[in-house]
């Protein structure tokens, strides 16, 4: 067995992705799934449900009326909506722990990771993936190999930074030398255990290197401008910091230009107040995850 | 006590008590005045260079962009009584990615617009620690002027 393998059957055991989730992707990822199949994946989790409730009663969405079940928060916030805020909450249980190896204070990744996943709903304007709704859920679960990759090789840790500072090398890379994998592949491996779509595997394995398929990936190139924009505008940075090679010809690809990336970068920090605002009313006590180390 | 400034935020204090913090510094920058005669201190943590990009959220959030938030940053802490011959003034972040292209240069542009502003307005740079690819935390105490930048756990004086 190799260590990736090792690495991977422990997660297995302990890290499991909620049911909800799984059942969620495969309707997001059937173009003709309906309301009510979305309403019966999310129905009989409770804790859930809840939750949801709770965030959209929040002040924050100033409704006029308590709304009291699933299908009146999908006609309140609309399909996509809903379904993005059920993977924010399923993912928050996942994500919000600090991430020691990488530097991450407790909420960041999760902060980083919906920050991707705004930022890769609007970049999805410009790049026309063939399902935009797996945008958000992609964006989400791009670095999810870091939740395994912190828990379980944190002494190799001091190596991999190191390198990235004395050689200039991009972390992925590092991790791939000192490792024999980086986040973006472990990620990749733990989304084909847990039967993500191909499509969000992808995402996930190539978040930083999109040359590397053998053919421009338009969810991949999505994901990978959401990640960059948050890097450059520092939402959820660690000790990778911003530590990862550009490729020019993602943007040029689209023929996107700085003030596009500028306006997007607006739009996702405007957006992930927002989301963080309705969290934190719903929690009450719960601070609103400020970017704190 | 600390005074967290947010992305795209700014804050300024006459409170010997406070630090004013700023995390996560990537392609924004952090721009620390100080006055030591009054000892009043401000902390910007801006975004994008112009606020021509979008007028509307320059309008309800100057702070998010360099040449509205340079100004409003100054000015707020001129209204607590700092003058600005006297400010002592700091600069960090404009990170980028590893680049060799200039694909994504929102921190290099970040910093020239600040050094053409403070060019324009005779403020000089007194330290800066800027560029390259890290995550930068920026603290000013209030009470002392020092600043310190923080990266990967090492902390040093600016």
């Amino acid at each position: 067995m190799t260590r990736c393998e090792e690495i991977l059957a422990a997660v297995g055991e302990v890290q499991p992705l909620p049911g909800t989730v799984v059942r969620l992707i495969s309707v997001i990822n059937d173009p003709n799934s309906a309301i009510t199949d979305i309403v019966e994946a999310i129905r009989y989790d409770q804790v859930l449900t809840a939750r949801m409730l709770r965030i959209c009663n929040s002040a924050f969405f100033g409704v006029s009326r308590e709304v009291t079940c699933i299908e009146d928060a999908l006609r309140l916030l609309g399909t996509l909506k809903t379904l993005q805020l059920v993977m924010a909450i399923h993912t928050s249980t996942l994500l919000d722990r600090g991430q020691k190896g990488y530097d991450l204070a407790d909420g960041q990744l999760w902060r980083h990771s919906v920050g991707v996943a705004i930022a890769s709903c609007a970049f999805a304007e410009h790049t026309r993936p063939a399902n935009t709704n797996l945008a958000f859920t992609a964006g989400l679960l791009h670095d999810i190999g870091k939740v395994v990759l912190s828990n379980y090789v944190a002494e190799e840790f001091a190596e991999i930074v190191r390198r990235v500072g004395e050689e200039g090398l991009a972390f992925n890379t590092a991790e791939q030398r000192v490792l024999g994998f980086s986040h973006a592949e472990i990620g990749a491996r733990l989304a084909e255990r847990w039967a993500l779509p191909d499509a969000i595997v992808a995402c996930i394995r190539h978040h930083h290197d999109p040359a590397g398929l053998p053919e421009p990936d338009p969810l991949v190139d999505t994901v990978y401008l959401a990640d960059c924009a948050c890097l450059l505008l520092g939402i959820g940075l660690g000790s990778d910091g911003l530590c990862y090679r550009a490729d020019p010809a993602v943007m040029e690809r689209y023929g996107l230009h700085e003030p596009q990336l500028e306006r997007v970068g607006i739009q996702m920090l405007t957006e992930l107040r927002r989301v963080e605002e309705a969290f934190a009313c719903a929690d009450g006590a719960r601070a609103c995850a400020p970017a704190v180390k | 006590m600390d005074v967290i400034v947010d992305i795209a935020d700014m804050k300024v204090s006459a409170d010997p008590a406070d630090d004013l913090v700023t995390y996560s510094l990537g392609s924004c920058l952090g721009v620390s005045i100080w006055d030591p005669e009054v000892r009043v201190g401000g902390m910007l943590h801006f975004m994008l260079p112009q606020a021509s990009v979008s007028p509307e959220k320059a309008r309800a959030n100057p702070a998010m962009f360099g040449d509205t938030g340079i100004p409003a940053l100054f000015r707020a802490a001129y209204e607590l009584g700092a003058v600005k011959q006297r400010m002592i003034v700091k600069v960090a972040g404009g990170s980028s990615l590893l680049d060799d292209n200039g694909t994504f240069n929102i921190g290099k542009r970040n910093y020239v617009l600040l050094r053409k502003i403070f060019w324009k307005n005779g403020v000089l740079i007194d330290a800066e620690d800027v560029g390259g690819s890290l995550s930068r935390t920026m603290r000013l105490s209030v009470a002392t002027g020092r600043v310190t930048i923080r990266n990967r756990g090492r902390e040093v004086e600016l």
